[in-house]
């Protein structure tokens, strides 16, 4: 059988399915290479409640997209809001010029007008569009794509199906932006209580309550800062949690599940009780296959796992946001309109002084700069926490005590969270939660090569202003990131908020440094947990002007932002690089 | 002696050059189920004497060419297996109970450091400690590049199943059907 004909044969069957059974918009063929996409003022209705939007002909999420390695598409993109838009292709590499988004790739789209995107599909994988014009996203504007792989994948299953996940909220994206400026907690409702106080004072006594709230307050957070934006709905394929999208299976079968996180805001744990998932793909890349049993989703990252139902009943995808303030679900089934059990969220993590980056100077890195990276094994990476975990471990440096991994749980540990860390994440249902760690590439775009320099990107943040910002300064205050054709650069994250960041690089891969040297995953979001210091890499091999930035979209939009600008090499008629903000 | 220790130490013995699987496998040929080998085999190891039809088997990251084969109940047949992947992968004959509780042995090399994705840390595998004398002739791990082969008589029923349980491999499909003809 050639190779190609088995992914066909996969694909064909369920983009019917999910139109017949979930009512989902009917996928684009894929092979005419030319694709119409208007941008259209759209109702979103959760069922719980029912605002305008904005989606693309005419739903949200728009349709999915599905292209193939090695075709060249046309995308025609009709603006019919009366506001300009923009439409940004997410992971994909592609000339600068077409990575959609304003004032940075090209000048938007007014209203009324239609802008021709067209290029090569150079990758394969799961990926998204969206909007990159200022709240649209978070309205609603996005989509699945999906790019078939010119050979035959490293893994087999027998249906597929997009998962992609959001957070709808009542409020328009606007609104919400203005009232976290205005009042920074205005969304959160999980703000600690006199109940709390009293509950705690009971416990601890009320001197180290009383000098633990002082502690939190100094620092204008609160351990319960780990959502900004809470009181949204959160949907699979625009359905909500009642309104219960439904993917069909033949027990005995494998089913492919691409899983999109689309939120403007909100991290998922997602996990399927009764079935282990193996991850084979992240960020819409293939990584060696790993099985778990839960795993978190970063905002705007993409995660590919293959189930195996044997039996015949229902099973239900769980994701349960970060901060426990809200699920999605949606159930696998032999037939339409069965469910199973709805699981508990369990209770809400709080944020531990680990978070808030009170053990400075830890970086589980371990790495030092520049050269000498090669062949260096500290990919233990899942360290047990420090025993009793106290707040505050000044000067703490674990970075050399990579510990074997061990594949299960029994002591919860992953080096992507600070030693203590409230959000550290353990399987609901016991079992492994799949790590950064566990993230290996199946086949290394790159070759390995000691990075030529290093650039450091502190992830700042002032919760009580609601601005976020790199180093210290906002987007509009700071010049862009200069970088050169040809070079590798070594970016060293390091998280002084006590929020997570997913980073997110436009037009060149992000080679998370797990430790694992050529394995090293490459991703397109680096999700940064708050008091740690993470490493990536990038090939600088795409001339031109590129977004860089924190995908929550009000921490992007409050100035966790930067330009980038590769200057040399091919031709890209890149135009001025000045007066350009914003 | 520990059984998963006795598990390593087979697993380089038939990693170490393919042909001394061949050996051992045939060894144990008639007894059923020889040392090492768990019970509810889908048939036992075969005599080269008895062989009627060869089999090549190609390896790639992560599939088995051809992932469907036909075979008659009682029939010997020889396996050519050639690892043309990256990683390292194993041809197991068995079933998918079989499978699922080698799986957890695989698992455990992982964790210690004995299988890594692209080869076999031998070392690692002789600070096991044990005899290399013990084998699972109804298995073979194979490094990239390297080729093997095992000689295996089907019985008469049963579920066969051919698997990589390199941990991951076979959950996201890495295995041949096996359908019994008449």
């Amino acid at each position: 059988m050639a190779p190609w004909k088995f992914f066909r044969d996969a694909g064909a069957c369920p983009a019917a399915l999910v139109f017949a059974v979930a009512g989902f918009s009917l996928p684009m063929v894929a092979g005419a290479g030319t694709y119409d996409l208007t941008v259209d003022r759209v109702t979103i209705d959760t069922g719980g409640f029912s605002r305008e939007g904005i989606g693309y002909n005419g739903t949200s999420p728009g349709p999915e997209l599905r292209f193939r390695e090695g075709e060249t598409v046309t995308i025609n993109v009709t603006n019919n809001l009366d506001v300009p838009t923009s439409i940004h292709w997410h992971g994909l590499i592609l000339p600068y010029r077409q990575d959609g988004v304003p004032t940075i790739s090209f000048d938007g789209i007014a209203p009324g007008e239609t802008f021709t995107y067209s290029f090569p599909i150079v990758q394969a994988g799961t990926y998204w569009y969206h909007s990159h014009s200022p709240f649209q996203e978070p309205d609603g504007a996005y989509g699945a794509i999906v790019i078939e792989p010119k050979d035959r994948e490293p893994f087999r299953y027998d249906r597929e199906y997009v998962v992609q996940l959001t957070d709808a909220h009542p409020h328009s994206g606007h609104r919400i932006m203005r009232n976290l400026k205005s009042m920074p907690d205005y969304y959160n409702r999980q703000q600690q209580t006199l109940g709390d106080f009293l509950k705690d004072a009971r416990r601890d006594g009320v001197e180290a309550t009383l000098a633990d709230r002082q502690d939190w307050g100094s620092m204008r957070m609160m351990k319960t800062d780990i959502e900004d934006l809470q009181g949204f709905t959160a949907l699979v394929n625009g359905r909500s949690a009642e309104q219960n999208w439904t993917g069909l299976f033949k027990p005995g079968e494998r089913v492919r599940l691409r899983f999109i996180n689309s939120s403007a805001m909100t991290y998922f744990d997602i996990r399927i009780p009764g079935l282990r998932m193996t991850v084979v793909n992240a960020d819409g890349n293939n990584v060696q296959p790993v099985t778990v049993d839960e795993f978190r989703i970063a905002v705007a990252e993409t995660y590919d796992v293959i189930v195996h139902p044997k039996e015949d009943r229902a099973y239900t995808v769980f994701a349960a946001s970060m901060g426990r303030s809200g699920y999605a679900r949606a159930t696998l089934a032999p037939r339409d309109g069965m469910e199973a059990e709805v699981p508990e969220m369990g209770a809400p993590p709080l944020l531990t002084m680990a978070d808030m980056g009170m053990a400075h100077g830890m970086d589980h890195g371990a790495m030092t700069t520049g050269d000498g990276m090669k062949g260096m094994d500290h990919s233990g990476h899942a360290m047990p926490p420090p025993a009793g975990s106290s707040p505050g471990m000044p000067g703490m440096d674990h970075s050399a005590h990579a510990m074997p991994m061990t594949g299960d749980a029994t002591a919860p540990s992953d080096s992507f969270y600070a030693p203590g860390s409230g959000l550290l994440p353990v399987a609901a249902d016991g079992g492994k939660f799949l790590s950064y760690a566990d993230l290996k590439a199946q086949k290394p775009l790159y070759p390995l090569r000691p990075a030529t320099r290093e650039i450091e990107l502190r992830l700042t943040g002032n919760m009580e202003r609601y601005v976020w910002t790199i180093n210290g300064k906002k987007y509009e205050e700071e010049e862009e990131i200069r970088l050169t054709y040809g070079e590798r650069v070594r970016f060293r994250f390091v998280n002084e908020t006590m929020m997570t960041h997913p980073m997110h690089l436009h037009g060149m891969w992000s080679i998370l440094d797990t430790g694992a040297g050529k394995w090293n995953p490459v991703k397109h979001v680096i999700s940064v947990a708050p008091g740690t210091t993470v490493y990536m890499e990038t090939e600088v091999d795409a001339p031109g002007k590129w977004a860089f930035h924190c995908h929550l979209a009000y921490h992007a939009a409050s100035g966790m932002f930067r330009r980038i600008v590769v200057e040399g090499g091919p031709s890209t008629g890149m135009v001025g690089t000045t007066g350009e903000g914003g | 002696m520990n059984r998963k220790i006795g598990f390593l130490a087979a697993a380089l013995a038939v990693t170490a050059v393919s042909f001394p699987a061949v050996a051992a496998a045939q060894s144990h040929g008639g007894h059923g189920t020889g040392h090492g080998m768990a019970s509810g085999q889908p048939g036992q190891p075969g005599q080269p004497g008895e062989v009627k039809r060869t089999i090549d088997i190609a390896i790639g990251d992560n599939y088995f060419e051809p992932e469907n084969i036909e075979v008659k109940p009682g029939e010997t047949v020889r396996f050519r297996i050639e690892n043309r992947g990256a990683f390292v992968h194993e041809f197991n004959i068995g079933t998918p109970a079989l499978h699922a509780e080698h799986q957890k042995e695989m698992q455990m090399m992982v964790d210690h450091g004995v299988l890594m994705p692209d080869r076999i840390n031998h070392q690692a595998m002789q600070g096991g400690g044990h005899g290399m004398n013990h084998d699972i002739p109804n298995s073979i791990l194979l490094e990239p590049g390297k080729t093997g082969e095992i000689i295996w008589r089907f019985g008469s029923g049963g579920e066969p199943e051919i698997a990589c349980n390199v941990p991951g491999h076979y959950d996201s499909g890495m295995s041949i059907r096996v359908m019994m003809g008449h």
